[in-house]
């Protein structure tokens, strides 16, 4: 019926069927025709275009049975994905499930899923292809030294020990700026330094010293490429030797302050002890240096300058105080 | 119950019978009996009846001996800690328990030579372990032997909380505190009575253009004159001091003196104290502080110093520190090196069951589960046999 009235609204443009009050059965129409839009041919509901050639299109084909069931158990893995792919539903084996599930139901399944598909995945790097790749390029490699079998070799002939990092992402780009990083590391005992460049080493390089493990470590990274920053770490470690070892004429302006152990001599508790034990006449007759000289050889004040260069260097506890305790009574005779 | 019937049993076995006093402490273990027995001590066991500090040995440690009651004005005006001093007005009696720090500190003073330089001693230890109580005890030591006793209570007090901080008329980069001098002297006055009248000047002082005292006047007069004109009592401290300690050496001087300073580590540390331009004052810039300082060297003979660490009162430590070097600095190490560090600890064993019985002894500890085991090992728990914890534990049972 619609078609019939549409012929009699033949020149009206677009009606608004229930806003004028006409019975429902007026449709909104666009295009009037004067052909007749009954489906008459069968041919698929599209418009005849006269005889110009009707477009058709592929057959379509019913989606065969997924590859997945095909697949036997110790199949070759490598070979469903030997590269990097995007996740294919059909060939991956695997009841995987992804993404936020419908109210009341489980998370929607790989068929489908694009989620699966946006997301990275390591299908192509299963420890058996990791496998084929270590054979692959086992013809390249070299063997290790079979001398070089315990760490203690190892640090004997190889004393620096370098260390940077690579990394690994799937990504748009291979570059990462955290693999220009590099770590040297050395044992000063195997550098060859006397007591004042140990010192002068020790207070250059500051919190870069590990002094349980005796380690120097150096990290260089202010240059943007790895060698770069390599070159820079040796140069550095070769300034840093080179400097302990030269005495600058400031260095004799050093304060008591200044000092990383306390030393008795010339120190006030020094002092002290002589100035006590030559008010208590101890000393007996002589002069000055002399007398100095005998005092502090004394087996008391040796004892005694021991308990104070353990106390002020070791710090303080109990075993400390009793040991100071001790000596400063045999020296004061209590 | 139980309690009456035991004492009742050991009651016969005892030489003496007091029946009204070996009620209240009823838990006479065996062997402490037979000790107490032996003694004739009958009122218990951790009294003792030798109240001569100077007569108190090992045997005694961990037993309460009694402070006269007449002489605590005089020797401790204001030396005792507070809460002691609540005590004692509590207990109508002042007790104290023998330690073996401060038993250690009197035999080496039994045993100095006073013709060499004054022996140095600092009682160290963690908060509440009872350092000014061993300090304490030794200054009634040295006063029963009839020395001058120069009993700082607390240096902390001097450089903090001034009120008044005047310029010194002695020396212009110094200055005084008049209020903290004159109050010591006072207090310095009512301990050595008997001193002042026999100390005489060795030199002359001009004090002001008007004001002087000749040589050869006693010490009281230079005293007197200190708490009259207040604001020259800071170089009159001074004055004292030095007159001490020129004269303490001296044969013929007869007397003896002891130097008690209680938290000596603020001689050295820091101050609160702001000159009118907000410039922190340093403590060496305080009269009393710096003759105080001259004092504690020991280039003077015939007396001893005897001092105590305090991290109460001090400023600017850490509360954990309590080591010597920790608290007086390297300064202050320097200064007083070498001296005799004596640890004071928390109560032992005994020493915890004696200050438990002489509380119940005196009805302190009220409340009825204090006297059960269990209520004993909470005490020891909570406490950690602190003597200031368990003091103020205990105020509250």
């Amino acid at each position: 019926m619609a078609a019939h009235t549409s012929k009699a609204f033949l020149s009206l443009g677009r009606i608004n069927g229930p806003g004028l009050g006409f019975h429902n059965s007026l449709t909104r129409v666009t295009y009037a025709t004067a052909l007749s839009t009954t489906n008459s041919t069968g041919n698929k509901g599209f418009p005849d275009r006269g005889n110009r050639g009707a477009f058709v299109r592929k057959p379509r084909r019913e989606a065969g049975e997924p590859r997945t069931e095909k697949m036997a158990v110790n199949q070759d893995w490598t070979a469903v994905y030997s590269a990097a792919a995007p996740f294919k539903p059909g060939s991956v084996p695997l009841p995987v499930r992804m993404g936020y599930p419908v109210k009341g139901g489980v998370p929607p399944e790989k068929k489908g899923n694009l989620e699966l598909i946006k997301i990275p995945n390591f299908l192509h790097l299963t420890p058996a292809a990791i496998k084929k790749h270590c054979e692959a390029l086992k013809p390249f490699c070299t063997e290790w030294p079979s001398a070089l079998d315990t760490e203690a070799t190892l640090d004997e002939h190889f004393p620096i020990k370098l260390e940077s990092t690579d990394y690994i992402s799937a990504g748009t780009s291979v570059r990462n700026p955290s693999a220009r990083i590099v770590h040297l590391k050395v044992k000063l005992s195997r550098l060859n330094l006397d007591d004042h460049a140990r010192k002068k080493m020790l207070r250059l390089v500051g919190d870069r010293y590990c002094k349980d493990t005796d380690i120097l470590t150096i990290r260089a990274d202010s240059c943007p490429l790895r060698q770069q920053n390599y070159e820079y770490a040796m140069y550095l470690l070769t300034v840093l030797y080179h400097e302990s070892w030269k005495t600058e004429s400031w260095e004799a302006e050093r304060t008591a302050a200044d000092m990383d152990e306390y030393s008795w001599e010339d120190s006030p508790s020094q002092k002290n002890i002589l100035d006590t034990l030559a008010h208590m006449k101890m000393a007996g007759e002589g002069e000055g240096e002399a007398v100095r000289e005998e005092l502090l050889g004394r087996p008391e004040v040796q004892e005694y300058r021991d308990s104070v260069m353990r106390l002020k260097n070791e710090g303080e506890s109990e075993s400390s105080m009793h040991q100071y305790r001790e000596a400063v009574k045999k020296v004061l005779n209590l | 119950m139980a309690l009456y019937r035991l004492s009742f049993r050991l009651r016969q076995t005892v030489a003496y019978v007091r029946p009204l006093h070996t009620s209240g402490c009823g838990q006479q273990q065996g062997a402490l009996a037979v000790e107490s027995e032996t003694r004739q001590e009958p009122f218990s066991i951790f009294r003792t009846l030798e109240n001569d500090p100077a007569c108190q040995s090992e045997k005694h440690v961990g037993q309460y001996y009694t402070l006269p009651s007449a002489h605590i004005h005089t020797l401790f005006p204001h030396g005792l800690p507070q809460r002691y001093q609540l005590q004692v007005k509590t207990f109508n009696e002042a007790c104290v328990m023998v330690r073996q720090p401060a038993l250690e500190v009197i035999s080496c003073l039994k045993k100095a030579d006073y013709s060499k330089p004054a022996p140095r001693f600092l009682f160290y230890g963690v908060k509440g372990s009872g350092k000014t109580m061993s300090l304490c005890h030794t200054v009634h030591f040295c006063s029963t032997q009839g020395w001058l006793v120069l009993h700082i209570p607390d240096a902390h007090l001097w450089v903090k909380n001034c009120k008044e901080l005047l310029p010194s008329s002695y020396n212009a980069s110094r200055f005084d505190q008049p209020l903290q001098a004159s109050n010591w002297l006072r207090n310095f006055r009512v301990t050595n009575e008997h001193f002042l009248s026999k100390i005489k000047t060795r030199q002359r002082y001009v004090w002001t253009k008007r004001e002087f005292t000749e040589e050869g006047r006693p010490l009281g007069e230079l005293v007197d004159q200190g708490i009259s004109r207040v604001k020259s009592s800071s170089d009159v401290v001074g004055a004292v001091m030095k007159e001490l300690r020129l004269q303490s050496g001296q044969p013929e001087a007869g007397f003896r003196m002891a130097v008690a300073v209680d938290g000596i580590n603020a001689l050295w540390g820091k101050s609160t104290i702001k000159k009118e331009d907000k410039s922190p004052v340093s403590p060496e810039e305080l009269t009393l502080v710096y003759n105080l300082k001259k004092m504690m060297k020991n280039d003077w003979c015939g007396g001893a110093v005897i001092t105590a660490l305090s991290q109460t009162g001090s400023l600017y430590t850490p509360s954990s520190a309590h080591l010597p070097q920790e608290l007086l600095g390297e300064e202050g190490f320097d200064s007083m090196d070498p001296f005799v560090p004596v640890s004071v600890s928390n109560y032992s064993e005994k020493e915890f069951e004696s200050c438990y019985l002489y509380y119940l002894d005196r009805h302190w500890l009220q409340h009825p589960q204090t006297r059960t085991e269990e209520g004993k090992k909470e005490l020891i728990f909570l406490s950690n046999r602190n003597p200031s914890t368990l003091e103020r534990l205990c105020a509250f049972l």
